[in-house]
């Protein structure tokens, strides 16, 4: 047992990684520093103690005796850039950054907070590699216009998978934004240890334990758009807002804790009709049977009403929706409830049983009259296990099922089942060497109706992943990687047979989809330029096949197909340089990614990617004060689906310019009276640049945010 | 001596401890004037390039249609080729008095490019490109109207021949309906004249 503080500060550090080297066993410092750990035998061990934004300390040979407690309180000294962050999503297990063979990016709570990300695509807005198209999220040009369709980045929340049964995308604003201590970016197919839908990443989204003592968390917001500077786009005369807000509080009795909150957002929106509504309720609900044992319990519910905002009008009129959408509103439920349990059973071996049931439900009407409706449920179950021999060697394996149903006017209704078993063995035959191998086989069959033979039967999986880290001194790393991602059809490509509403195109099922692969490879290093500077480069290079596209028959009737059409190759260069002076007084982070996405089906570029991102972020830290400026540039996209544009119609879908944007903030903290407040102003689009990351859909223009937040 | 010697030491090891810590912060501070002046310096290429506006509302639009009149090689008369418009008219069949009141009334519905007072230039060519202003509507029938004669306010419609139309995709011996609308200009109206083989006149 003992105390984490920081060495400068003497202030205690909550969140500490607190790690028996050589076992699987650990624990967290709670809010106060205080760790303890119990329960294991005696004997001669290294303990290591991590945490973001630190330099890790281990502490070697430290002797337990029986019926004897030790008491070691450590001091952890703040680290110019972070380079010794625990992640556990590269490998199922947690492990140091630089001991990962692919790239990974990281955002933490503190940098959401910092930038007022209000929804969970916002905060990825600043990845290095990571390009949101509007809620499109694309990893190195992996995703191109999916929209209603699939996402080619899997995401997760706590590890377990978080995708719409009916339209297999992802739904950002369900993620309970003020829970969440920190995201991890898996760049490159990760189908090896994830199954379906990581043709392009991983994304893991991991929320705050309960802390040991009672706390209580708040944070508002108010934010005020600007005025576009064409009065032709102008159509308000009141300002509009968006307004929010969280409150939470937890506490532990005993071996019992629990976390409750709630959270409201009222967005009025800078375009006409497009007003948001949003309510959550999240809670968290953990019980220790021992040191060893826990049970967790989560449930997450959102409720949204939003308007039908498609495209603009025209670039005449971007604020306004076409005529057809202008009466159109969507009201939708989301939400999942999951199980987690984990048993240590030895230093070598612990397991973890999980299970996530995740509901979506959506209507949209148009002037009273329901038009379309979809109910998805996925259910998945899995267990995990680690068995280590040693510090040099971890042995992880799991299986995983899932029960998919799908109830809609326009999907149909189709059940789905589906099994996997995935297993990674990592060795360390060298301190400086390290060496990862797996697999993961995956099986699905998606029915037309309940059970009713034939399915739409995929082809088993088989995705292998091999990577290495070479570590030929403490301030040089060397990766390689190789893997294989795929995913299934959704459920909208397979099924989908109607005509939308939106217009009068129609869209033709196609039950003989078969599962787009990818195939990647990466080689990579990072190495420290003196004390201040450190630099990560990486070459990629990600093969896809059979990927789905929607195929359009010009003539009338229109009709809309997917088909298994293109063949892809992306290759790309991503740079990251990150620099601290004077104990982060300063602190800048640039990123710069290069691709060249390429269709080979015709040698063109594939369309809706970007081939250069450009990230910059300069923070200034002075007590209590920090301010920051982030930058983000994209380069024009270069070709779109020009049918998209000419059938929907689009009026003016073909206009778009490279985004470059600058967001702004300064907070200062009021802990000096006594408040454990910090007050912030953020301007988001600093210079009210006019751009779409969707066609068709201008982006949010200059907006001022103010806020609160506090911890007790 | 030895004394004032040491103290003299000290002493001068006390100064060389203040130089040195001076030295030092002065140190610090060049590196952060500098480490500032790049940052400025990059704060304001940002902020630079960013204050291009972006996307911009198109200019106003003409709204009409456009398109290209192709001319048979070798028909242009060398007489009898007085002006030359292409005209839109919103209602069809013609007959006489309908052209006269479509052109010349206080509503009229029948319009001509460039204008009344300006022909259709330059002559003797192989095509000439043209965007038609006009306000929303339907047109029925589309074409290029020659004046022959200099005694348009005497002679009246008389001195005018269709010598081309724009044909409904469907039937070729029909006028094709032009739909202007208010959002864009309507691209691609052709129109084929032959003026030593003019279609059936309208009126």
């Amino acid at each position: 047992m003992g105390i984490v503080f920081d060495a400068k500060t003497r202030e205690p550090l909550a969140g500490v990684n607190v790690l028996l080297r050589g076992t699987v066993r650990g624990t967290t410092t709670d809010t106060h520093g205080k760790y303890l750990l119990r329960g294991f035998p005696t004997g001669t061990f290294d303990i290591s103690f991590s945490l973001i934004g630190y330099t890790t300390q281990t502490i070697h040979q430290i002797s337990i005796q029986p019926d004897t407690a030790l008491h070691l309180d450590v001091p952890l000294t703040q680290a110019p850039i972070q380079t010794e962050q625990v992640v556990v999503t590269a490998s199922r297990r947690e492990q140091s950054l630089r001991d990962v063979p692919v790239s990974v990016s990281t955002v933490t709570s503190k940098m959401i907070a910092d930038r007022l990300s209000v929804t969970l695509d916002d905060a990825l807005r600043y990845v290095p590699g990571v390009n949101m198209m509007s809620d499109q999220v694309n990893i190195r040009g992996s995703t191109g216009y999916s929209r209603g369709v699939g996402s080619r980045v899997l995401i997760l929340i706590d590890g377990l998978p978080y995708i719409t049964g009916d339209t297999g995308e992802i739904n950002w604003e369900t993620f309970p934004m003020f829970q969440i201590d920190r995201i991890e970016v898996v760049k490159g197919a990760g189908s090896a240890l994830y199954g379906s839908s990581a043709l392009g990443g991983v994304i893991n989204v991991i929320t705050k334990e309960i802390g040991e003592t009672p706390e209580i968390r708040f944070r508002l917001f108010s934010g005020i758009y600007d005025k576009p500077s064409y009065s032709g786009w102008n159509w308000y005369s009141t300002p509009r807002f968006n307004t929010g807000g969280f409150f939470s509080y937890s506490n532990r009795v005993g071996s019992f804790g629990y976390l409750i909150s709630a959270s409201r957002s009222v967005d009025d929106s800078y375009r006409v009709t497009d007003v948001y509504h949003r309510w959550g309720v999240y809670s968290k609900l953990n019980y220790n049977f021992s040191q060893s044992q826990s049970l967790t319990l989560t449930a997450n519910i959102q409720w949204r009403k939003h308007g039908n905002f498609f495209w603009w009008k025209s670039l005449k009129e971007p604020t306004r929706p076409a005529d057809v959408q202008l009466d159109g509103e969507v009201n939708s439920e989301r939400g999942n409830v999951s199980l987690a349990y984990k048993n240590i059973l030895s230093d070598q071996f612990f397991y973890s049983l999980k299970a996530i049931y995740f509901g979506n439900f959506w209507q949209d009407d148009s002037a009273q009259q329901i038009n379309n409706t979809s109910a998805a449920h996925f259910t998945q179950l899995e267990a995990q296990a680690t068995y280590t021999t040693s510090s040099a060697h971890f042995l992880t394996f799991g299986l995983a099922a899932n029960y998919d149903r799908v109830n809609s006017n326009i999907f149909g209704s189709h059940p789905g089942v589906g099994a996997a078993f995935y297993v990674q063995d990592e060795l360390m035959p060298f301190q400086s060497l390290k060496l990862t191998a797996g697999i993961r086989y995956d099986w699905q069959r998606v029915w037309k109706e309940i059970f009713a033979s034939p399915a739409a039967t995929s082809p088993s999986q088989f995705n292998p992943k091999i990577g290495l880290v070479f570590s030929p001194g403490p301030i040089t790393t060397l990766r390689a990687s190789y893997g294989e991602g795929f995913r299934y059809p959704s459920i909208s490509e397979l099924f989908t047979s109607v005509s939308t509403g939106v217009s009068q195109v129609k869209i033709v099922p196609n039950d003989s989809l078969k599962p787009e692969r990818s195939v990647s490879f990466e080689i990579g290093g990072s190495q420290w330029l003196g004390e201040r500077v450190f630099l990560d480069l990486a070459l990629f290079q990600s093969d896809y096949y059979d990927l789905i596209e929607a195929g359009v028959n010009p003539n009338p009737p229109i009709e809309i197909l997917f088909s298994n059409i293109t063949r892809a190759r992306i290759r790309g260069l991503e740079v990251g340089i990150k620099t601290d002076w004077f104990n982060r007084f300063l602190a800048t982070d640039f990123s710069y990614t290069c691709t060249d996405p390429v269709d080979l089906s015709d040698n063109s570029v594939l369309k809706f990617r970007s081939r250069h991102l450009f990230y910059a972020s300069l923070a200034a830290n002075y007590r209590q004060w920090r301010t920051e400026l982030n930058f983000r540039y994209v380069s024009r996209v270069e070709a779109i689906d020009e049918n998209l544009v000419r059938l929907a119609p689009i009026v003016d879908g073909d206009q778009r310019v490279a985004c470059k944007v600058v967001d702004a903030g300064v907070t200062y903290n009021l802990i000096n009276t006594g408040l454990p407040i910090t007050v912030g102003l953020t301007v988001k689009n600093l210079t009210n640049y006019y751009y779409v990351e969707l066609i068709g859909n201008l982006s949010p223009l200059r907006t001022y945010y103010l806020s609160l937040e506090g911890v007790w | 001596m030895y004394l004032f010697s040491e103290r003299k030491a000290r002493g001068r090891g006390r100064n060389q401890s203040f130089l040195s810590i001076l030295h030092v912060n002065i140190s610090m501070c060049t590196i952060l004037v500098r480490v500032m002046r790049y940052l400025i310096l990059i704060i304001l290429c940002l902020l630079l390039a960013a204050c291009d506006g972006g996307l911009a509302p198109p200019p106003p639009l003409e709204l009409g249609f456009s398109g290209t009149v192709h001319f048979t090689p070798g028909s242009w008369p060398t007489d009898s080729l007085i002006n030359l418009w292409i005209f839109a008219s919103q209602i069809y069949p013609l007959d006489s008095a309908k052209v006269y009141s479509g052109l010349f009334s206080n509503t009229p519905t029948i319009f001509l490019y460039p204008s009344i007072n300006e022909s259709l230039q330059p002559f003797n060519v192989d095509s000439i490109a043209y965007s038609f202003p006009l306000h929303s509507g339907m047109y029925k029938y589309v074409g290029v109207i020659q004046q022959t004669s200099f005694d348009l306010a005497g002679q009246g419609i008389r001195v005018l021949r269709v010598v081309g139309f724009f044909k409904d995709s469907t039937d070729s011996s029909k006028p094709g309906i032009v739909h202007v609308n208010d959002n864009y200009q309507v691209k691609e109206i052709n129109i084929d004249v032959d003026f030593r083989n003019p279609p059936p006149q309208p009126f």
